[in-house]
């Protein structure tokens, strides 16, 4: 379950999503080289929320990428019961239609 | 008695040190139950010098027989095809393996390195290494392909980084008990009976597996292996989670991924940078999916699992 500081973060990314924080779409992270060099800079970024989101191409809705919907429902990532992106260089709530660059499956 | 030599080429010793630890059956019992004479060996082995090239000539010469030729490591040829930088016995190593394998009833390559050349022949592979039958798939190695032992079989291919233990001993017992004839191999020379299954049969994680639950740091308690940590189970042929490591446990039980060390391609990418214990991913999708699995057959397994996991698979179940 999703604890309260979870769902107040999640609140945060939402504000920030959708009051026009512009990401880093695209280019989306294609190969492991690129998807290293990402993690890597997201290290960098630490706790600074807003970097890490700029980063890693946060989105509220769904990204279609080379014929896949790269949600975060499907992610490898993704708790599915906690709404939760456990990557160890994200570590934020998500909800399950968003999508980032590190989608992986 | 069966007579078995034990000779180590390009090798750092691990397989010896995994044989000398085997249990069912031990090495001891090799020689004690099931009438085993152990020639020589470079751990276990009395003669030195002198004593011992008499020893190798004569069995290369026939006048002692070479029932079982047990060869670990690498055959070096470097410098230029010489294999000088590993001489043993007064000349290179490689010309005693060319003369005891013709003379032996069965030949057996221990270990990733005498059986496809493992990590020493990985690119550039300075020391010219070669595994007896086999360079990583490439059928030939330094035997040739059409090498067979006095029994008509190849070489018999007991691949690992190291080989489990009674991996080993339980097919020098077969050997050596009369029942090699009734051993079938693999088309990498792997006797079927341990190289059939995966590494993922019988892992603890396979609920993990099934529900798309990932594991994205080493020791943790809950998740699988492969989707993010370079786990090969689903595609490496061994009985490591059938045939328990010390009788205790494996690596992905213990929360590390399984390096694929009994496939002739260990070590994988050639160890480039950023390869070793992470998935390789094209596009978000893992290159290497598990055996038989199709791209979008994956994709569509992977999003319909994932909606169906339950909420215990996200916690640890693994508890001390």
């Amino acid at each position: 379950m999703a604890s309260a500081s979870d769902e107040s973060l999640r609140s945060r990314i939402i504000g920030l999503l959708t009051s026009g924080l512009a990401t880093d779409v695209y280019p989306r992270a294609d190969s492991h080289e690129q998807v290293q060099r990402l993690v890597c800079d997201l290290r960098l970024a630490g706790d600074d929320l807003e970097a890490k989101l700029k980063l890693a191409g946060f989105t509220s809705y769904p990204i279609e990428h080379a014929g896949i919907t790269q949600l975060c429902e499907t992610c490898m990532y993704y708790k599915v019961h906690q709404r939760f992106c456990e990557l160890p260089e994200l570590n934020v709530p998500v909800e399950p239609d968003w999508s980032c660059k590190l989608w992986r499956i | 008695m069966t007579n078995l030599l034990w000779l180590q080429g390009g090798a750092c010793s691990g397989n010896t040190m995994s044989f000398l630890n085997a249990e069912e059956p031990s090495a001891c019992d090799l020689v004690t139950d099931f009438g085993i004479n152990v020639l020589w060996h470079p751990s276990l082995g009395l003669e030195l010098g002198e004593n011992l090239k008499k020893l190798l000539n004569a069995l290369t010469s026939g006048q002692m027989p070479l029932d079982i030729f047990v060869f670990e490591g690498t055959v070096v040829n470097a410098p230029n095809g010489t294999g000088e930088w590993n001489r043993f016995a007064g000349r290179p190593m490689k010309d005693w393996v060319t003369d005891l394998a013709k003379v032996a009833g069965y030949t057996v390559a221990i270990g990733d390195c005498a059986t496809y050349g493992g990590i020493p022949a990985t690119a550039p592979n300075p020391s010219e290494s070669q595994g007896l039958q086999f360079l990583k798939r490439q059928q030939g190695g330094y035997l040739g392909t059409s090498y067979r032992s006095k029994a008509g079989l190849p070489v018999i291919n007991i691949p690992g980084c190291p080989a489990h233990p009674d991996w080993i001993t339980q097919i020098v017992v077969a050997v050596a008990t009369g029942r090699g004839a009734e051993l079938s191999l693999d088309e990498f020379q792997r006797p079927k009976t341990f190289f059939t299954s995966f590494t993922q049969t019988g892992c603890t994680r396979n609920m993990h597996f099934a529900y798309k639950v990932s594991a994205t740091e080493y020791g943790q308690r809950k998740g699988c292996l492969f989707y993010d940590l370079g786990c090969r189970g689903p595609m490496t042929h061994s009985p490591c989670n059938r045939i328990l490591w010390n009788r205790q446990s494996s690596k992905t039980r213990a929360g590390m991924p399984c390096m694929g060390c009994t496939e002739p391609e260990f070590p994988f990418f050639e160890l480039a940078p950023g390869t070793v214990f992470k998935t390789q991913t094209l596009m978000g999708v893992p290159k290497d999916l598990p055996s038989g699995v199709d791209k979008a057959g994956y994709v569509k397994l992977t999003a319909a699992a994932k909606a169906a996991s339950p909420a215990w698979a996200e916690e640890d179940i693994f508890v001390v």
